[in-house]
C-alpha cells in the first residue's frame, strides 16, 4: 500500500486524534457504572469507523496499529498491548466485513465492531490469565456494546453529516 | 479527501439484525456462563497467573480476610454479608453472603468495584494482578438426602 503525503498526513492526524480520545475516555470511567474489567466507551473507535469509510480498510488498519502501539507505549503498560491489539483487530475485521454489506448503516457497522472488540478483549484476558473465567463478563460486555457501539455510530454519523456541508470530502 | 462509498447515516432494518445477533450472542453466553447451582456448599478458588493458589469455604473468612500478593499488587479478599440481611453478622440461612475484594492497590480498581459474588460460577478478575477469585460448587447432590425426619 503506497500512501501519498496527503494520505500519510491524514493518517498521522487521525492517529493523534484516536490517542487523544483514548486518553479522554479515561475521564469518563464507565467501569464505575458497570464494574467490569475492560468496559469503556470506545471513543477511539470513532476514528477507526471514520477512517474505514473515508480512507479505506488498509489505512484504517494502519491507524489502529499505530494507536495500539503508541497508546501502550505512552501508558508504559505493554501488557495492555495484547488487549488493545486483539480487541482492535477483531473490531476492525468485523467492521471491514460489515461495511461491505450495502444494507447496513454506520450504526450497524459500529455496533458489530464494538461487540467484536469486547469479544477480542475477553479472548485476550482469557489468554493472559490462562483461565476461562473472564468469559463470565462477556454477556454484560456484549450488552454494553449495543449502547457504546450505537453512540460511536451516532458520533460518526454526525461527523459525516458535518463533512458533507464542507468541501473537504471532494477530491 | 476523496470518500470511499459513502456510509448510510440513518439506521436500517439490517442494523436491527446486527443488534439481534449481538443480543442473541449475549443471551446465549449468559445462559452458558451464568447457570450456577444454589449457593450451598460453595468453594472459593483463587488463581494467579492461571495457577490455583488457594481453595477455601467462604465461611472460613468470617474471622479474618485473606491477603494475596502477585505481580506487585496486594489484594484483600473478605466475606461480605448480603445487604438484604444487614443485621446479620454470620452467614444467613439463604447462603446469600458472598466474597468480595475489599482492598487492592491495583490501578484500575475493577476488582474492588465488581462487588460481592454469591453464586457458583461467578468470579472477580483483577487483570493487573493477574488474579482470579472464583466460586465453585453449590450444585445440590441429586442423590443426596433432602431431609431427615423424626
Amino acid at each position: 500500500m503506497k500512501l501519498t503525503p496527503r494520505q500519510l498526513t491524514l493518517c498521522a492526524l487521525l492517529t493523534a486524534m484516536a490517542l487523544a480520545l483514548s486518553y479522554l475516555e479515561n475521564l469518563f470511567p464507565l467501569s464505575l457504572a458497570v464494574p467490569i474489567p475492560g468496559v469503556k466507551l470506545g471513543l477511539a473507535n470513532i476514528v477507526t469507523v471514520f477512517a474505514l469509510y473515508a480512507l479505506g480498510p488498509g489505512e484504517a488498519l494502519l491507524i489502529l496499529l499505530a494507536r495500539c502501539f503508541l497508546g501502550s507505549l505512552f501508558a508504559g503498560n505493554m501488557n495492555a498491548l495484547l488487549f488493545s491489539l486483539l480487541g482492535g483487530l477483531c473490531a476492525m475485521g468485523t467492521m471491514a466485513l460489515l461495511s461491505r454489506r450495502r444494507g447496513l448503516s454506520i450504526y450497524g457497522v459500529s455496533i458489530g465492531g464494538a461487540a467484536a472488540h469486547n469479544c477480542g478483549q475477553i479472548a485476550a484476558a482469557a489468554l493472559s490469565l490462562g483461565s476461562a473465567a473472564p468469559l463470565y463478563y462477556l454477556p454484560v460486555l456484549l450488552a454494553v456494546s449495543l449502547l457504546t457501539g450505537g453512540l460511536t455510530g451516532l458520533a460518526c454519523a454526525c461527523l459525516f453529516r458535518g463533512l458533507r456541508r464542507t468541501n473537504l470530502t471532494k477530491g | 479527501m476523496p470518500m470511499k462509498p459513502p456510509p448510510k447515516l440513518r439506521p436500517t432494518a439490517w442494523d436491527g439484525l446486527v443488534v439481534l445477533c449481538v443480543a442473541a450472542l449475549a443471551l446465549g453466553t449468559a445462559f452458558f456462563q451464568w447457570r450456577g447451582g444454589t449457593s450451598q456448599a460453595l468453594t472459593a478458588v483463587v488463581s494467579v497467573d492461571g495457577t490455583e493458589v488457594d481453595r477455601f469455604a467462604p465461611a472460613d473468612l468470617a474471622a479474618s480476610p485473606r491477603t494475596y500478593e502477585h505481580n506487585g499488587y496486594t489484594l484483600e479478599v473478605a466475606l461480605s454479608i448480603d445487604y438484604e440481611h444487614p443485621a446479620s453478622s454470620v452467614l444467613p440461612p439463604s447462603g446469600k453472603s458472598g466474597l468480595c475484594v475489599v482492598r487492592s492497590d491495583c490501578p484500575t480498581q475493577d476488582c474492588v468495584h465488581t462487588g460481592t459474588i454469591t453464586e457458583s460460577g461467578q468470579s472477580i478478575v483483577c487483570l493487573p494482578a493477574r488474579f482470579i477469585l472464583c466460586l465453585e460448587g453449590g450444585t445440590p447432590d441429586p442423590d443426596g438426602v433432602d431431609a431427615v425426619l423424626g
